[in-house]
């Protein structure tokens, strides 16, 4: 619904157990109170990403309360995936509700834009957004970022098939024109040149696209042996639902570069996700410690498994409100003094802050679509073919921190 | 060569929005009613047809059931709420199909999910036709011919038939119709769920190339109103040329300006408004 504004308190208070994680000392008093904000696109074309994040930060928040005695509430923020409402969402938590702490922003240009803003307030920020800018020539004290970025996305798929496809020589791109779509196309292009890879063409597309027909007419006109494909969300299933129809799976290998995970194998379905190339931040089949434990609490409690909407949401804010358990406070500085350097395990297994440019350097996947008669269950669409980081140094993602 | 095969795709794609805007213009044109929620009656049919291929019905059966299942529910929705504000001026009427719009699209997400999902085309058009080097859906193909007959078929109804000569004159002479012994209420009620049955129509038939996600009504509204504005608000013929102008104007422009390709659709309705108000076959 629009302007949708729900406030969701959760109150658990903890009887429960007070035995900390090992990385989080308390010092927040008991029964003190800690706001998250998340803001997410709850309407629009990127609904659906955005509903599960809200209840991934919930989750968190519980968790937090539970562990640490203090009381944690979430304010869902409907962005509409759209920075100037993003802005004035967040401009207005900040003043009206005190809120300091903010984990969302699914799409790169609000990120980027509640992450300036966010600084002003004195507050921390943690996203899942992927344009290498957000922790490169824009990094910022208050900004951090859980995803790999476009960069080490690319790196992490399009090596891989390359090397596994060594006569798949020419490679079409269709690449929605904002911040992340150009992060994305700038780093396969560099793969490309790097590897010897022909870039027969690019269709550009606008964020409000549905309708993916003429830009797949343009791709078959360019015969092709790789699709890659690099928008993101809905926007991705429909270029993929409708590149199936075309029948093109057939006629050369289609990638998606960012798939948001689960969420798009079940809109998919198995028919057309088989034999497809997702890149991936998060899967629920990853083995970590963390990750079992996730998944067997969302199955608990939900009665599904977490998608990257849901597991990305719940982890940058369980470390937002960890760090401030930790610092005594939800100011920035404070945030920012406990989660630099921070190394810990997490969804992907180790995981580490990095201080020079807030980036979580963690694992990326490939993925690869099963057919139906090869899943072991509902959810198992998808076997994964290999995961590694890669990521820019902070200098030549571009990143100086300010002081 | 590409761009004899863009037309061919915009033709495709005009044929589903001058289904999706028919109807809009038909309630225009006939009620003077500004339905905000026709997109939200596009989103119902291709959810239904959705929900029956899941539950086993082929997509043969869900898609006539779809339809019709979409048209009573309009029809009740008329004669319950909507007839009441049919007098009062246009901005009630956009006040309560915004909100009856976004009321179903909730709805559509507690009973479906906030996820979306797919549809298969029916079996028999899940192929592809090959020219040389360029490929195009069978089911596609379906969809232009089923929507060339089914446009025919309309004119006829509205244009050939005593039916039609009624609805027509429940629009423009509503007392005289009365005097008739014709019930105008029954009229307008008929003729609000022919017009939401020929969205779920649109949803129905879009659903295997498009899938079905929750705010795919909000997109159908936007691209109905920019045909409907273009080809003249009320006129058959408008939206007929409209659709086909939109889809092959927009399917030429991925290849001329991709970027710009969805912008496009929409400066050409800004020209329209600016040099022809009343649409290219608006009535005066």
């Amino acid at each position: 619904m629009l302007n949708r504004r729900r406030f969701l308190t959760t109150s658990t208070l903890a009887a429960a157990s007070l035995a900390a994680p090992g990385l989080v000392t308390r010092a927040l008093a008991q029964g003190e109170a800690l706001k998250i904000g998340v803001p997410v696109p709850i309407s629009g074309a990127f609904a659906a990403n955005g509903k599960f994040a809200t209840i991934g930060a919930l989750l968190a928040a519980e968790e937090v309360a539970a562990a640490h005695g203090v009381q944690v509430s979430t304010l869902d923020l409907d962005t509409e995936g759209k920075p100037a409402t993003a802005v004035r969402k967040v401009q207005d938590a900040l003043a009206q509700d005190g809120v300091k702490l903010f984990a969302g922003g699914i799409l790169s240009s609000e990120s980027l834009a509640m992450g300036k803003e966010v600084e002003r307030g004195g507050g921390a920020f943690m996203t899942t957004a992927g344009a290498d800018e957000i922790t490169g020539v824009d990094c910022n004290r208050a900004t951090f970022r859980w995803s790999v970025p476009t960069y080490g996305a690319i790196n992490e798929t399009v090596r891989p098939i390359i090397d596994a496809l060594p006569d798949a020589k020419k490679w079409y791109t269709i690449t929605p024109q904002y911040v992340f779509g150009d992060g994305l196309l700038n780093a396969a292009k560099d793969v490309f040149q790097e590897k010897g890879i022909e870039h027969v063409g690019n269709s550009y597309h606008s964020l409000t696209d549905k309708e993916f027909s003429g830009y797949l007419t343009n791709a078959i006109a360019a015969q092709p042996d790789v699709l890659l494909l690099l928008n993101f969300g809905a926007q991705s299933s429909d270029t993929l639902r409708q590149a199936v129809s075309f029948g093109l799976k057939q006629r050369m290998t289609i990638v998606v570069a960012w798939a948001s995970g689960l969420e798009q194998f079940e809109a998919l379905g198995p028919d057309i996700c088989e034999g497809v190339y997702f890149g991936a931040q998060y899967w629920h089949g990853a083995d970590s410690a963390l990750n079992r434990e996730l998944v067997a609490k969302v199955q608990e409690k939900h009665g599904f498994n977490p998608n990257y909407s849901f597991a990305g949401s719940y982890i940058c804010s369980k470390l937002l409100l960890e760090a401030a358990v930790k610092a005594g406070s939800p100011d920035g500085a404070g945030i920012a003094a406990a989660l630099n350097g921070l190394k810990y395990q997490g969804l992907t297994g180790e995981e580490e802050i990095r201080a020079a440019d807030h980036q979580v350097i963690k694992d990326y996947y490939l993925l690869k679509g099963k057919a139906k008669a090869d899943m072991a269950d509902k959810d198992d669409y998808a076997e994964i073919i290999s995961a590694g980081k890669s990521f820019l140094s902070p200098e030549d993602a571009g990143c100086a921190m300010p002081a | 060569m590409i761009y004899l095969f863009q037309v061919l795709n915009g033709i495709g794609l005009g044929m589903l929005y001058f289904l999706l805007a028919v109807g809009l213009s038909v309630i225009f044109g006939l009620l003077q009613f500004v339905n905000f929620a026709h997109g939200a009656f596009y989103l119902l049919g291709a959810y239904l047809t959705y929900d029956l291929t899941m539950r086993g019905f082929s997509f043969w059966a869900a898609m006539p059931l779809a339809t019709l299942i979409v048209a009573g529910i309009a029809a009740l929705i008329e004669a319950l709420l909507l007839h009441r504000i049919y007098k009062l001026p246009h901005t009630f009427h956009i006040l309560v199909t915004v909100g009856l719009a976004l009321v179903v699209q909730e709805l559509v997400i507690i009973a479906w999910g906030p996820l979306g999902g797919s549809v298969p085309a029916p079996e028999g058009l899940q192929g592809v036709v090959i020219l040389g080097d360029f490929i195009y859906p069978q089911y596609r193909l379906f969809t232009i011919g089923f929507t060339a007959v089914l446009a025919g078929l309309l004119w006829w109804l509205l244009e050939g038939t005593r039916l039609g000569a009624i609805v027509r004159g429940g629009s423009e002479l509503p007392s005289n119709m009365a005097l008739l012994g014709y019930n105008t209420l029954r009229i307008n009620t008929a003729v609000f769920g022919f017009g939401a049955g020929l969205a779920g129509l649109a949803g129905a038939l879009a659903a295997p190339i498009r899938g079905v996600e929750p705010f795919m009504g909000i997109e159908a509204l936007s691209v109905a109103f920019v045909v409907v504005v273009i080809g003249g608000m009320g006129s058959y013929t408008g939206a007929l040329v409209a659709g086909l102008l939109v889809g092959v104007v927009q399917s030429v422009m991925t290849t001329l300006w991709p970027e710009g390709a969805r912008l496009m659709i929409y400066v050409g309705m800004a020209l329209v408004i600016a040099l022809m108000p009343r649409g290219l076959l608006g009535r005066a």
